[in-house]
């Protein structure tokens, strides 16, 4: 009977509580939704560190992160493979050879770290070979007398291999935007000439274009004028396994993008069996075993059963290779939970508000109530509902509005790729694709009847100090 | 057996500014099934007497005894128990819950008592008959007229089937024809229920129909007088 009168009590004053239920409901969406779109480049974040760049398990000799000398093998990686395929947990096992080297052009020479693979398993076991640009190339699958290496966008930049040249047949073939007549007249003189990197082609740009058109044009025509040289070739170098300096040309079989320019830069891909030949380590020889697990969510139970089975080589999870991610992971939970908070906190006094106004303009009511026996105890609880019922009301609406909004978000993606170098250049996906995991709807739910609920305490405290007399005189 | 026992009551209000002796010295004892009136001018302590009588308000000294309970002991949270199941109140005004139906308010206090669902709605059924309102249980009181209100505050105050039921100037607020009406329900009520009617008024019409007439003065009892009451026929 308390439970029904409180809810016919909030709407005593339809405006009233409608206004405090919208607040609610527009407060408690904004925070969802934004924190949704934040927890996508994490999420997004995670699973491409985990299937382009790292998988789950990495095993190598127990020195090996120090000490990256070629010579620094995996002891019997053979055995170590059989007995891994052992646990129910490890879905694919491969191994690699893991070379310091320097890749350079003509002009430039940069330090990289050179990944020998298996093409065939690792195709299987990453998703690298997804991320090759169109019109580069392709994941080691061009027949070739040629050395073949695959390497990142931004490395490729950086050597030269991509570079930055505008000519009206680009600008025609660029299907995203139709270039007006007017800007192609304007940007002709830069036509032909080449750009080694985006920043010095957009500041070739800016002293041609209106501010008005270099935000509408300025990132289509950098897609347009973007060029890869075709049949590129770079010379990678590194100690052979008598630790002399060796040298060779390779061609480049594909440049990558992924959303992390670092990994981008530093690493580089070349078929394991070339590698074999140019350093002359021994076939079945191994610098790393890298474990792909059936799930995720195994890694933490998986990995120290593995590494109690091999006490005589490091064992190391995703987890503890990037602990930065992992730590984001955490940390970002804990950020949403803080920021929902504080909006709700905010929410909060419109609902203080509103239940004082309810408690005292009832001054007379409240006072009969407690003549004729209405104890303490359902007063309180009668305000407490009425505060409750204002908030879960308004935080369900919101809660609807989001799950609805990020439903129909989260299949396309809100694209931010105009304003994303900041985002990218930290390893984040521009591309958004809200998400929420079921642990912060959990606890958004409880947060918001803890809301109703702490509102209610000073209301329905100052409710329970009415003395019937007062409230019950009449002159 | 003595419903009410009131002995040497004294109600002082201790203001900041001045203090009003409001009753002084008042000995009354209530038997079951009374019909009685307290009258007196303005001002001579009719409020206060039935705010001590209720439980609402605690004497300065003296001794109030309700069926062999003396209030004083009683805690605040005791107190409001013991008016919920011993005493029924009607007010002059606000008696009753705007946002439930006529219905509802009569059962309320049955359901503050915890009181089997069946057996309210036979006693919510049966109280609106006896007020004449049955066709009005679904009604809620802005819907209805002040005396209709104030006889569904009558079925209210008797639901819960109380020692005594306590009404302060009840038909302060009523015409002519709705103060008689609600005055021969209480009076029918108090017959069929054997329930103890205790009402203050200044209304001689009013005044007319009680058993039992208390005139108060200045926060003294000056006339205590038992009649044969005139009710009017309906
Ligand atoms: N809460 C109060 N504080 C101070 N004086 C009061 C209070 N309530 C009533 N009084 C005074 O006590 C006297 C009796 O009042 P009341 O019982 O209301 O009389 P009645 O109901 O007969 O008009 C009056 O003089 C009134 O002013
Ligand atoms: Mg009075």
């Amino acid at each position: 009977m308390i439970a029904s009168i409180a809810w016919k009590n909030v709407w005593r004053n339809r405006t009233r509580s409608m206004t405090v239920i919208s607040a609610m409901a527009v407060g408690v969406f904004a925070g969802v939704f934004t924190i949704a779109a934040m927890n996508s480049s994490v999420v997004q974040r995670i699973e491409e560190a985990v299937d382009i760049e790292l998988s789950h398990v990495h095993i190598n000799s127990r020195d090996f992160r120090s000490d990256h000398s070629i010579n620094n093998l995996l002891p019997a990686p053979d055995s170590l493979r059989n007995r891994l395929h052992t646990f129910p947990e490890v879905e694919w096992v491969t191994g690699r050879i893991i070379l310091n080297g320097i890749a350079s052009t003509a002009n430039k020479s940069v330090g990289v770290v050179i990944n020998g693979v298996d093409v065939e398993k690792e195709k299987r076991m990453f998703r690298l070979h997804e991320k090759v640009i169109p019109g580069t190339g392709s994941y080691f699958e061009a027949k070739t007398r040629f050395n073949t290496v695959l390497v990142g966008e931004k490395l490729a930049k950086e050597l030269n291999i991509i570079r930055y040249i505008l000519t009206p047949e680009q600008m025609d073939a660029y299907e995203r935007v139709r270039f007006p007549v007017s800007l192609t007249e304007k940007v002709a003189p830069l036509f032909g000439r080449r750009f080694i990197t985006d920043k010095k082609f957009t500041a070739a740009l800016d002293s041609l274009l209106t501010a008005k058109e270099k935000r509408k044009y300025g990132y289509p025509l950098r897609e347009a004028a973007w060029s890869f040289r075709e049949g590129s070739r770079m010379v990678l170098s590194f100690l052979d396994a008598n630790e002399i300096q060796t040298s060779a040309v390779f061609r480049i079989s594909g440049v990558f993008r992924t959303n992390n320019d670092m990994f981008e830069a530093s690493s580089v891909f070349v078929p394991e069996m070339e590698l074999r030949q140019l350093t002359g380590l021994p076939v079945e020889s191994y610098h790393r075993l890298i474990c792909r697990l059936e799930e995720n969510g195994l890694t933490d139970t998986a990995v120290p059963a593995i590494r109690e089975a091999f006490p005589e080589v490091e064992v190391l999870s995703w987890k503890e290779i990037q602990p930065d991610m992992a730590m984001l992971a955490d940390m970002m939970q804990q950020i949403y939970g803080v920021f929902m908070a504080l909006i709700l906190a905010a929410l909060a006094f419109g609902i203080v508000n509103t239940m004082l106004m309810a408690v005292l303009e009832r001054t007379r009511e409240l006072g009969m109530l407690a003549a004729i026996g209405m104890n303490r105890r359902k007063t309180f609880l009668m305000i407490m509902l009425e505060s409750l019922y204002l908030s879960v009301t308004g935080g369900a609406i919101g809660m609807a509005i989001s799950g609805i909004v990020i439903a129909a978000t989260s299949r396309n993606g809100i694209n931010l790729v105009k304003y994303s170098e900041g985002l990218e250049a930290m390893g984040f996906s521009a591309h958004l694709f809200p998400v929420i995991d079921t642990p912060f709807f959990i606890i958004t739910s409880l947060l918001i009847m803890l809301t109703g609920i702490l509102s209610a305490i000073y209301p329905a405290r100052k409710a329970l100090k009415m003395n019937p007399l007062e409230a019950l005189r009449t002159d | 057996m003595n419903v009410i026992e009131i002995r040497n009551l004294h109600k002082i209000y201790d203001g900041s500014e001045v203090k009003v002796h409001a009753v002084k010295g008042v000995n009354l004892t209530f038997e079951e099934g009374e019909f009685a009136a307290i009258v007196g001018p303005s001002g001579s302590g009719k409020t206060t007497l039935l705010n001590l009588i209720g439980g609402l308000d605690q004497p300065t000294s003296g001794e109030l005894l309700v069926g062999g309970t003396d209030l004083s002991t009683l805690k605040p949270s005791a107190l409001i128990d013991f008016r919920l199941n011993n005493i029924g109140f009607v007010f002059q005004s606000y008696n009753l819950i705007p946002v439930l139906t006529a219905g509802e308010n009569i059962e309320f206090i049955m359901a503050l008592q915890k009181k089997a669902r069946r057996e309210r709605d036979a006693r919510t059924l049966e109280l609106l008959e006896a007020i004449g309102l049955s066709d009005r249980i679904h009604s809620r009181p802005a819907k209805l007229s002040g005396g209709q209100q104030q006889r569904v505050a009558v079925a209210r105050a008797l639901a819960s089937r109380p020692k005594y039921v306590l009404a302060d100037e009840p038909t302060a607020n009523l015409d002519g024809k709705s103060a008689t009406s609600l005055l021969q329900i209480m009076e029918k009520l108090n017959h069929e229920e054997k329930i103890t009617f205790i009402f203050s008024t200044h209304d001689p019409r009013v005044v007319k129909m009680a058993r039992r007439v208390i005139t108060l003065e200045d926060g003294c009892v000056v006339s205590d007088e038992t009649r044969n009451p005139e009710i009017p026929e309906k």
